[in-house]
């Protein structure tokens, strides 16, 4: 599960929002929507510890995997870094990714700022097996919002939300999605990707009024990235032991209805 | 070939490199990335006698050189152990640690009763230095009268060999080893993490859910060396060195200063082929400098 894989690609497409095209053969093959990669960023102790980040897109036939990440501290900041022919060293794929069922409606997917990553990969995915697939996607302004267009199939909609009303929906992409519901917008199942506050809103509206299948993918600091160091934990309902469970490991998608966020 | 196998005392094993408590879960979490044949043995993640929920999150955070962790000994107790993870162990052949940790006495002397009970248990390690729980652990291991106390009612009950894990949270540590060596430890191991915080400056509050955290990785290293070279003046027993391993020149480091052993913590997660990286590493470094036994070169800083 450990390999090295080389920077085919780097482009800033958003403000600090980076795309890398690495290839890697064996990711590529193996990696589903909604796994991780653990990426260590560089040799020396400082950062020490890998960085997670979701699989945005994976080509067997190219052996090319997709990742976006967000420059936010230190880690990101040396991969913003990378050149092409750089290699860098990725453990992965890893963790338990989206699973997508058999609905009457829609698959909605809403995303908010760099969570958008593995939803373009699930997009891509749900598509191919002929499911209507509708993307609401925002960030605070239309400078942080990726052109997601170019790593959609045709026959996604999207729609965009910025909460300066720079473009689209002006609010949070859960008002949009909110509203859209409120108009009428049929939901089949839903996938959510986003800052924890976010989720957090999403899954308590969805407990209150919607009750549609929800699945979110979850963030959170960590370790080994394996199961092992117990570092990264997510509150579950349950007691004893399974009071918390592994982002890393059970994760990093959960049922919506399993979380305590 | 240079031999790598050690005796700790009464414990026998096939290399001299093993993996620290809570940073190798019960082994399984590894199985298909690092090869478990160079382990010299598995400590496993701290287990107590019940199930334990562990600390609310975060429970990690990134320092300079270091981590800190507040895991809280999240663990499926004494059942859940014996039950689950133990037969899968013992199916991948690793010799297993059991690392014990209790909020009284009675609680240690049970589980080390009970382990002393089990086949494929090759020795008990005392948690007497947890950072991250509120009562018990680390309390044991920062009195010198509560440490005798329980390493000699658990030496009483416990037929396996026995380590005891040193907290660094203390003014003096080889007094500690010593108090644990007169009362019947069969095996050091130090150091466990160092007491720390981080406060997040934005919401101007501790970072860590249970506000501080136990700090590791090669940032403690050069505290966790001084602390193996004072213990190793002061007991005769073996001593398991471990604070911040990341490759074989850190670790000759340690048995320079005194380590029959060593253990690799944090650099598994970054790194998870570390341990079999220094027992090759290791084996050249034997051959190189002509050595037919790593105990020719343990303490030999002190000469």
């Amino acid at each position: 599960m450990l390999s090295v894989a080389r920077v085919i690609e780097k482009e800033e497409l958003a403000e600090r929002c980076y795309y890398l095209l690495l290839l890697e053969p064996r990711l590529a093959r193996q990696s589903m929507p909604g796994q991780f990669i653990h990426i260590r960023v560089g040799e020396s102790y400082m950062p020490l510890l890998r960085r997670p980040f979701s699989v945005a897109g994976a080509s067997p036939e190219s052996g090319t995997v997709q990742v976006f990440f967000r420059v936010v501290g230190g880690g990101t900041r040396l991969l913003s870094a990378l050149r092409r022919d750089d290699s860098i060293d990725c453990l992965g794929p890893l963790g338990n990714g989206f699973k997508s069922g058999r609905v009457t409606g829609p698959s909605v997917l809403v995303a908010g700022g760099i969570g958008v990553a593995p939803l373009l990969f699930l997009a891509r995915c749900l598509v191919r097996e002929q499911k209507k697939v509708i993307l609401f996607y925002g960030a605070q302004s239309s400078g942080e919002l990726l052109p997601v267009k170019r790593f959609l199939p045709s026959g996604v909609e999207i729609n965009l939300a910025a909460e300066d009303g720079s473009t689209g929906y002006a609010g949070t992409v859960t008002a949009a999605f909110s509203e859209a519901v409120e108009r009428g917008l049929r939901v089949g199942e839903m996938f959510a990707c986003g800052p924890r506050p976010m989720l957090k809103e999403i899954v308590g509206l969805n407990r209150q009024k919607w009750s549609f299948p929800l699945q979110v993918s979850l963030e959170e600091n960590m370790a080994c990235g394996v199961g092992a160091c117990r570092g990264c934990a997510v509150a579950v309902k349950g007691s004893g032991e399974s009071a918390y469970q592994r982002v890393c490991r059970e994760g990093p998608v959960f049922d919506a209805a399993e979380v305590v966020l | 070939m240079a031999e790598l196998a050690v005796e700790l005392g009464p414990l026998k094993l096939k290399t001299p490199v093993l993996a620290a408590s809570g940073t190798f879960g019960f082994g399984e979490e590894y199985a298909s990335l690092v090869d478990l044949q160079n382990l010299g043995a598995i400590m496993v993640k701290g287990l107590t006698l019940e199930p334990r929920a562990g600390n609310p999150p975060p429970r990690i955070m990134e320092t300079p050189a270091g981590m800190l962790n507040a895991i809280g000994l999240q663990n499926p107790g004494l059942a859940g152990f014996l039950n689950k993870e133990l037969p899968r162990l013992r199916y991948y052949g690793v010799t297993v640690i059991v690392n014990i940790a209790g909020d009284t006495e009675e609680e240690y002397v049970e589980l080390a009763e009970e382990l002393s009970k089990t086949e494929g248990v090759a020795a008990v390690e005392l948690n007497v230095s947890c950072p991250n729980v509120h009562k018990g652990g680390i309390l044991f291991g920062t009195s010198a009268l509560l440490l005798e106390n329980l390493v000699k009612k658990v030496r009483h009950s416990c037929r396996l060999p026995l380590i005891v894990k040193l907290s660094p949270n203390v003014t003096d540590i080889a007094e500690m080893a010593f108090v644990a060596e007169k009362h019947g430890a069969d095996i050091i191991s130090s150091i466990n993490t160092l007491k720390g915080m981080y406060i997040d400056v934005a919401r101007r509050a501790p970072y860590l859910g249970n506000i501080t955290g136990g700090l590791s990785g090669p940032a403690i290293r050069p505290v966790a060396l001084r602390m193996v070279f004072e213990i190793y003046k002061a007991v005769k027993v073996p001593v398991i060195g471990m604070g911040g391993i990341a490759d074989v020149d850190d670790a000759l480091q340690f048995f320079m200063a005194g380590a029959a052993a060593v253990a690799v913590g944090t650099a598994n997660f970054v790194h998870p082929p570390t341990i079999p990286s220094i027992v090759s590493g290791l084996r050249s470094y034997m051959e190189a400098e002509g050595l037919t036994a790593l105990e020719e070169i343990v303490g030999i800083a002190h000469r």
